[in-house]
């Protein structure tokens, strides 16, 4: 009630009006004065001038100036009231901290209905904070009134000071940070809280519990690290694997017999137009291989083609030129002109893939085309594009498709017009075999997780590049001695020694190939 | 043996090229040649040989009953489904074109009168076809036929995906029109070098080009050919507004060469669509706006037809078919979503279902040898057989219910005569249900009544009813009874084609003839009080009953009156009350339950639909990982139960270890808490090198299932992702 009548009684422009009401006034008065609160006041009073008077402006320090504008302060939570709880009650802290998020709209509206000890207790400062107002408004201020209003923003500060001191535990921040307060509190009270609660609480809901690892300031960990730890090369991890027997092995083998036993059941689903999709924990590479024995035991007519999703080099070329090469109409062809992969420079997918859908549809007999997929949610199918180019194809009668997905979010591949032209089936195929070393480079992963530079070069991908960017004839003459060295390391298996290729020998090749003319070209070559 | 080891070195080099066409034989020979050749050909000859014999078909259906059963029989169920599901794919897509037919027809008149109207603007056609794009598809794949049949304009459709920006936008737009139209590959060659000139794959101009040389080809053969390009934006919301604003800019600059229209297909609102184009843009087009049926009534006609229609001979039961319904709400799919699963349910019963052979009773296709001794044993399992013989043994009809126990042949002849009744009951059901319909009483969808009417019957009585009609038919005026009376008995006599019903007339003479009289005789009331000059009422309508007030010493007394009656009000009641007796005589039947073998022909399983539709990939991995061993069945894990054992594979350790840590994982720490519970103090053993090594396994199986990924924020740390 009295909130609502000083709203009324008070003219005053909307930024004050506000400062009067967040504030708490049944402190103690307190000589201390957080500078924060002062000047967010004395801001509120130079803006007013401006429009009204400039007689006050004697009063103001003259740091006010380059404070927060008006609009900004607007937006601040009335923190002070909660600290009015916090010394009004002895301290429960759930509500301490509740309070403030609930009553800021309300408070702006002049709609609270503020216990009765509370108005008894906010007269003075009230008081105070009108003949502040009154005075701006006024704009002719006598002395004494000046003087008046300096105790009445006395008292008006003074209480505010308080709760800010009380919420702050010293308001040492707001010395700090002046120009941003709003934010101070919240993490104060939040390390309060956190404070309260050692121990994690159990049993959270995953969302609940995201939020409570996620809190700025939680995640503590120890400085532990793995400098001590000898990390693994390339080669000790592939001798150490192969010693390495795993006690599951037979549990693993007879789980993938188990879906061996649906290979009919998904033979039948291919055969109706649907798009078998196994997912699951574990690799299903070779669950897919002997998914493709038993269709192809089952037709040997039928063209089956596997596409492995994880090699990184994987293009959707490489997958239309081999769908292309299966099919008899087309590979004669594709043949003559050079064979499918060099051919396809200047040909764009889509005539690729438009090519072989009427090839499709027109061959006599009929010929299915049974498309199989190792990880289809692997980095090299992600693309939109691709996986909009194998819907394509899925959708197609005479094309049937079946593909493995290894991560648990594969279904977000998908929109709903391209699960549509799917059409999935799914089934859990939970295999516990391995990843590696096929869909998964063990070492270079986990190195790549910790931010070690120990990438192998390239591998294969890195010979290629360096393959790619050296001359022609330089990559002739690296087939040659590659060829050469292996030749001699086959013949000189049984010796056990370093292999060697005669110089002279490899020139004289060279030369009968028209690699290179002279000698000194050779040198040049050799070197590159 | 042999050849698994052949395998499995073939394996290797497989496992790393990215794609190839598999041929296990051609490898397997060069291996087999160089290992051992005599004894694998003893392998794999007859494997190779056998399938060549079938090669022709498809896969065949299993023998069930562990093997036991008959191939005839399993061929019988595999002729059984080819036979049952065509017929049904058919009277869906018949449904799913006539379902748009009346927007395709909007949508052709618009472009033809547009074209003949000089209106200087680019003709545009928006379409809202609501939030499944999938449906979509459909839509604009009948619009390109329609379209190209009628009046040979070049169709194009663009998908947002397909073009990114301008030039892609053009290029699919000049590569689709020129491509469509020629047969072969050649004229599109030919279109592009014409004239000497070869035009850059963007350029409008070739398409100029194109389209004139074709409507000279056509001139030759006299034939109208307009200079015409449709293009359709499927997904318009997904296209830039920038994008847009150019292509139409630049349709418009080529309207006196070649004159393009647009359709837009649009989920949301033409208001929506209109507030993202400049006003100068908006201001090229010259539009009208069409409507799709909306997704739910399409739904209800398929439903109609292909699953409560007669031609069904697979009825899905109410519980999935409940399911089914609620996913095409939740989950806003579309329609060929629930074409799927329908037809998934047809492949799970016929290709699972053992009993599913009786269902050829019907046709007469079934004989007396091919039913097994299983097969009877199974009927016996059946929960509708126990029903059967205790319904039998209530009724004190004791030789019956021990004949059917204990003679194989008596129950034969049994199961043979369900053919019959399971006819009789879906044609009692439909009829019902579709009188239920006619009579517009009833506000609830077909589809609810639907499962209504098959998981409990219909019954029309107020109280315990499922169908509560009661109250509705005897607050009829004399008015709407004579419209329902009519409605009723023209039901009958047309029967619906939706449904796939025929007119039952002679099957209900009765009903009819009761129907007939009970209509004259109320239309002769209602002369008859017409001429009174009264209302016809009856002792059941509101108005029947006057309230009263009186004033008695200051105080209102209310009470209320029944009003008297005339004669003709008092037969009139009497007529609702015959018309009442009628319908909850003829709107009756007992819900499928009842029935003796309804397994055989309803098909009710939630577990395959939602198993194979509505995968849960999150909670397997988790399971998977948690509790292998409920995946593994190992002894060494039995005992976890779900909890952190050293026996686990790696990378359920590291998972359990992984739930368990916050959201910034130290590695070290993983990795001595790893070695902690394997190491060689522990009952596993494992040497350091061994356990790092498995440990790294662990970590990029996580990394690469996306549960963990590097973070900078502290050396050696990684970040978790998942919170499941």
């Amino acid at each position: 009630m009295a909130r609502r009548k000083a709203a009324a009684e008070a003219p005053v422009p909307r930024a004050s009006r506000k400062r009067e009401f967040p504030v708490d006034p049944y402190e103690v008065p307190d000589e201390n004065e957080t500078p924060k609160r002062r000047r967010r006041l004395e801001a509120t009073s130079t803006v007013d001038e401006g429009t009204n008077g400039e007689d006050v402006a004697d009063n103001d320090d003259d740091d006010a100036i380059p404070e927060p504008s008006p609009a900004k302060r607007r937006g601040r939570p009335p923190n002070p009231a909660a600290a009015g709880t916090l010394n009004g009650q002895a301290t429960t802290p759930s509500t301490k901290r509740q309070r403030p998020v609930n009553e800021t709209p309300v408070k702006l509206n002049g709609m609270d209905t503020p216990s009765r000890r509370n108005i008894a207790d906010r007269s003075a400062r009230k008081k105070s904070a009108r003949a502040l107002i009154d005075r701006v408004i006024g704009g002719t201020v006598s002395d004494d009134e000046v003087e008046e209003g300096d105790i009445a923003r006395e008292i008006y500060e003074s209480s505010e000071d308080e709760e800010e001191k009380a919420d702050e535990r010293g308001g040492v921040e707001g010395d700090q940070e002046p120009t941003t307060p709003s934010k101070s509190p919240g993490r104060k009270r939040g390390v309060a809280a956190r404070k309260r609660s050692p121990t994690p609480p159990r049993d959270l809901p995953p969302h609940e519990q995201y939020f409570y690892q996620n809190k700025p300031g939680l995640a503590k960990t120890s400085n532990n690290n793995l400098s001590s730890l000898n990390l693994l090369t390339h080669d000790e991890y592939f001798s150490v694997l192969r010693q390495l027997e795993n006690p599951h092995a037979s549990d693993v083998d007879f789980l993938q017999s188990l879906h061996a036993e649906s290979f009919p059941q998904w033979a039948f689903e291919l055969s109706h137009g649907f798009t078998t999709c196994l997912y699951g924990y574990g690799s299903k590479r070779r669950l897919l291989h002997s998914f493709a024995t038993y269709l192809y035991s089952q037709n040997p007519a039928h063209k089956i083609v596997i596409i492995n999703g994880y090699v990184r080099t994987l293009t959707t070329r490489d997958i239309l030129s081999t769908l292309s090469a299966a099919l008899p109409s087309l590979s004669s062809p594709g043949t003559g002109g050079g064979g499918s992969s060099s051919n396809s420079v200047g040909i764009n997918h889509s005539n690729t893939l438009q090519a072989l859908v009427s090839s499709l549809s027109t061959s006599t007999p009929p010929t299915t085309l049974t498309v199989l997929i190792n990880s289809l949610d692997a980095p090299p199918l992600r693309k939109p594009a691709t996986q909009t180019l194998l819907s394509q194809l899925a959708s197609h009668p005479q094309i049937r498709l079946a593909a493995t997905a290894d991560t648990p979010d594969f279904a977000l591949l998908w929109d709903a017009g391209l699960r549509a032209a799917f059409n999935f089936l799914f089934h859990d195929c939970t295999t516990f075999a391995p990843f590696a070393p096929c869909e998964l480079e063990v070492v270079d992963e986990v190195h790549e997780l910790l931010g070690r530079k120990t990438r192998r070069v390239g591998g294969k991908e890195g010979v290629a590049f360096v393959l790619r960017s050296l001359p022609e004839n330089a990559r002739a003459l690296f087939r040659l001695l590659v060829g050469e060295v292996l030749a001699a390391m086959e013949e000189g298996q049984h010796a056990g020694e370093e292999v060697a290729v005669e110089y002279r020998m490899v020139y004289n090749k060279a030369v009968e190939e028209f690699i290179c003319s002279s000698e000194i070209a050779f040198r040049t070559l050799l070197k590159e | 043996m042999a050849q698994d080891e052949g395998d499995a070195t073939q394996f290797e080099e497989d496992d790393h090229r990215a794609a190839f066409i598999f041929n296990p034989k051609a490898d397997g020979d060069s291996a087999a040649q160089s290992t051992r050749p005599a004894k694998r050909r003893k392998v794999a000859k007859p494997d190779a040989r056998k399938p060549q014999h079938t090669s022709a078909v498809e896969p065949v259906f299993p023998q069930l009953f562990n093997g036991a059963e008959s191939a005839a029989a399993s061929k019988l169920r595999k002729e059984l489904f080819e036979t049952a599901w065509p017929v049904l794919e058919n009277r869906i897509q018949q449904v799913l074109r006539e379902a748009n037919r009346n927007t395709l027809d909007e949508v052709t008149s618009f472009l033809h009168e547009a074209a003949e109207a000089e209106t200087g603007k680019i003709t545009a056609g928006f379409i809202i076809t609501g939030p499944s794009i999938a449906s979509q598809d459909l839509l604009f794949e009948q619009l390109a036929e329609r379209l190209s049949a009628a009046s040979q304009p070049r169709f194009v459709r663009l998908r947002a995906s397909e073009a990114p920006n301008l030039k892609a936008a053009l290029k699919k737009i000049i590569q689709d029109a020129t491509a469509r139209a020629s047969d072969g590959v050649d004229d599109v060659n030919a279109e592009v070098s014409q004239c000497g000139r070869k035009y850059l794959n963007y350029d409008l101009e070739a398409l100029h080009a194109f389209l004139q040389q074709q409507q000279q080809q056509q001139q030759h053969r006299h034939r109208q050919h307009s200079r015409r390009v449709v293009v359709a934006f499927q997904d318009s919301e997904a296209f830039e507004s920038a994008l847009l604003t150019d292509l139409i800019t630049l349709f418009h600059s080529w309207r006196d060469r070649i004159q393009f229209d647009v359709l837009f297909g649009i989920a949301t609102s033409v208001e929506l669509f209109e507030a993202r184009l400049l006003k100068s843009t908006a201001r090229q087009l010259y539009g009208a706006q069409f409507d799709v049926v909306q997704a739910n009534s399409v739904l209800e006609s398929v439903i109609k037809s292909a699953v409560a229609g007669t031609h069904a001979t697979l009825r899905i039961g109410p519980s999935l078919l409940q399911s089914l319904a609620e996913r095409q709400q939740d989950q806003v799919a579309g329609i060929h979503v629930f074409i799927s699963s329908l037809k998934y349910a047809y492949m799970c019963q016929f290709y699972a279902n053992p009993l599913s052979v009786l269902l050829a009773a019907d046709s007469g296709g079934l004989d007396r040898t091919l039913l097994q001794p299983e097969h009877i044993e199974a009927v016996r399992t059946l929960d509708s057989f126990k029903a059967q013989v205790e319904a039998a043994f209530q009724a004190r009809q004791l030789n019956h219910a021990q004949s059917l126990i204990e003679d194989d042949e008596y129950l034969v002849a049994q199961i043979m005569q369900q053919g019959q009744k399971r006819h009789e009951y879906l044609l009692g059901l439909l009829r019902a249900l579709y009188l239920v319909t006619c009579t517009g009483l009833d506000t609830g969808s077909f589809t609810e009544l639907y499962i209504l009417a098959l998981s409990s019957g219909i019954d029309i009585d107020q109280s315990s009813g499922t169908v509560p009609l009661e109250d509705a038919v005897k607050r009829l005026s004399p008015g709407e009874f004579l419209t329902l009376v009519d409605r009723l008995s023209g039901a009958i006599q047309t029967g619906s084609p939706e449904l796939g019903l025929e007119g039952w007339e002679s099957d209900a003479e009765e009903f009819v003839s009761s129907l007939a009289d009970l209509r004259d005789e109320v239309e002769g009331l209602v002369e008859r009080s017409k001429s009174n000059g009264t209302a016809l009422k009856s002792k059941y309508s509101a108005q029947s009953k006057v309230l009263r007030t009186t004033i008695v010493s200051q105080k209102v007394q209310l009470s209320q009156d029944t009003a008297t009656l005339t004669e003709e009000d008092k037969a009139f009641t009497n007529a609702i009350d015959t018309l009442l007796g009628l319908l909850s005589q003829n709107l009756h039947c007992d819900p499928m339950d009842n029935l003796f073998l309804h397994e055989v022909w309803v098909f009710d399983s939630k577990s395959p639909y939602r198993d194979v539709f509505i995968p849960r990939p999150g909670a397997t991995f988790a399971r998977a990982l948690s509790r292998p061993h409920d995946y593994l069945a190992c002894a060494c894990c039995a005992k976890t139960n779900g909890g952190l054992a050293s026996t686990l594979p790696t990378t359920a350790i590291l998972y359990h270890l992984y739930l368990e840590a916050g959201a910034l994982v130290n590695v070290a720490d993983l990795w001595s808490a790893y070695y902690a519970l394997v190491g060689e103090e522990t009952d596993i053993g494992l040497d350091e090198r061994s356990a790092l090594v498995c440990f790294y396994r662990g970590l990029a199986e996580l990394r690469m299932m996306g549960f963990v990924k590097q973070s900078r924020k502290k050396a050696d740390h990684i970040a978790k992702l998942k919170w499941l």
